[in-house]
């Protein structure tokens, strides 16, 4: 069991949930603004931390 | 784009404004969106159930703070979770009313407070709205005292509703349940368009049981709701098991009669669950909600023969309208008739109203940001003026 690729599943899902929600919150136009860009940026860097460590468990 | 087979993913809020009258209180939190990722198997949230095996005594997930934490959210004494606020009416009408009794309602009762009585063979009874459609103390007491009369004695509960589902309009609860009080009737208050979404405290209101919804007000996943009510009925309507069966001689611990044992056993609950502390904080944003409502509703009336039919100034994000002097106008003569409106404003990315309406319709703006309440209001005012409608600026 690798309890890390696990983890890694479940916070990338809820990194998406929240760019999900940002879509939500700008819908229709979906035009961010600055602390939304940065926020949305913080959230890719994160999901790419989390990809990254299941590359490393499961590939 | 499918989310499995032939299920569409349902993208209506990532990709417009959704403005449906039921649909927007109901709106899952992020939160609440990661409890239906992690919990989404059926049982998810028996995995900790020990004795006395029952929904409201598990602590791990809270389940058993969550229940605490309802009753005193609506500033009451007991509360359940229940599969929505329908069947929190079924369970206090299943033991309070039997065949003939009399059970008040009003002109503007939601159709499931009907069932659940019809169910009981309940005698229903409506009190009358008013002229502006608000149910009123008076009305009440007029009602109350012609129905003991038929009857010979007192109505055996009353179902009122405080906002209405048609024109989410206020009614007089507070003076209604103090007079049915006076009768000795006690008085569901349902709240499928208040708990969650702005402050209800039911003991300063006098109700006896304090209904809400999950899905409609809650932030939660259908079908999920609470019941609540004072330490005076929780016995009855809360009553526990008490049989032996014949042949196996089994017994049923304190299971709930009215709650059918336990009730939501899984996403439905931890969906509610998670959105609860946003939604604890968001009912002190009412009069922002209301103020971004206000915009769209100005909008609607800046436009050539529109008329509010609910209640002005709006103490509700729902709306009821009339555009029969306008948008129906247009539809007369347009190439798409009465689908003009619809297309129009999900050419502008607005979902929830219904497509071909433009004489009576309802819309909801609760939840919406600033920007997306003046989004909403420009396009309104844009789609009467591509279309001939004088708008005054």
């Amino acid at each position: 069991m690798s309890k890390r690729a696990i983890d890694a599943v479940f916070q990338g899902l809820f990194l998406l949930t929240d760019i999900r929600v940002m879509l939500r919150e700008t819908a229709p136009q979906h035009n961010l603004d600055e602390s939304q860009q940065e926020k949305v940026r913080s959230l890719f860097d994160a999901l790419e931390k989390e990809m990254a460590v299941l590359r490393e468990e499961l590939a | 784009m499918k989310c499995a087979g032939t299920i569409d993913v349902r993208d209506v809020d990532e990709s417009s404004i959704n403005i449906d009258p039921i649909q927007v209180g109901g709106r899952l939190t992020a939160d609440a969106m990661k409890a239906m990722i992690a919990y989404g198997d059926g049982y998810s949230v028996c995995d900790q159930c020990r004795k006395p095996f029952r929904l409201d005594y598990i602590r791990t997930p809270p389940i058993d703070q969550f229940h605490r934490d309802l009753a005193s959210f609506v500033n009451m004494d007991t509360a359940r979770v229940v599969p929505g606020a329908r069947r929190g009416f079924q369970a206090v009408a299943d033991a309070f009313i039997s065949a003939g009794d009399p059970v008040l309602i009003t002109a503007l009762s939601h159709y499931t407070e009907v069932l659940a009585i019809e169910g009981r063979g309940g005698v229903i009874r409506e009190i009358p709205k008013n002229e502006s459609n608000i149910i009123t103390s008076d009305l009440a007491a007029q009602k109350i005292e012609e129905v003991t009369r038929e009857f010979r004695h007192s109505p055996t509960l009353l179902f009122l509703d405080h906002f209405d589902y048609q024109y989410g309009n206020c009614h007089e609860v507070e003076g209604i349940i103090r007079i049915a009080h006076q009768y000795d009737v006690p008085v569901l208050y349902n709240g499928a368009y208040t708990v969650g979404i702005m402050p209800v405290d039911g003991k300063k209101i006098g109700a006896d049981f304090v209904v809400g919804s999950g899905h409609k007000s809650m932030a939660a996943p259908a079908p999920s709701g609470m019941l609540a009510t004072t330490s005076e009925w929780a016995g009855r309507v809360f009553r526990t098991t008490g049989v032996t069966t014949d042949v196996t001689g089994r017994t049923f611990g304190i299971k709930e009669i009215g709650m059918m044992g336990c009730t939501l056993m899984g996403v439905t609950l931890m969906g509610m669950m998670a959105s609860f502390p946003h939604v604890r904080e968001r009912v002190n944003c009412w009069e922002r909600e209301l103020a971004n409502g206000q915009k769209v509703v100005d909008a609607l009336m800046a436009i050539e023969g529109t008329v509010i039919k609910s209640e002005y100034p709006r103490n509700h994000t729902l709306t009821r309208v009339d555009t029969t002097g306008s948008f129906d106008r247009v539809a007369q003569v347009h190439k798409k008739r009465g689908f003009f409106f619809s297309s129009a404003l999900k050419g502008k990315g607005i979902a929830g109203i219904i497509p071909g309406a433009t004489k009576v319709w309802k819309f909801n703006t609760y939840g919406m940001t600033g920007s997306q309440a003046e989004y909403l209001a420009a396009a309104f005012r844009d789609i009467a003026r591509e279309n001939g409608l004088a708008v005054t600026d």
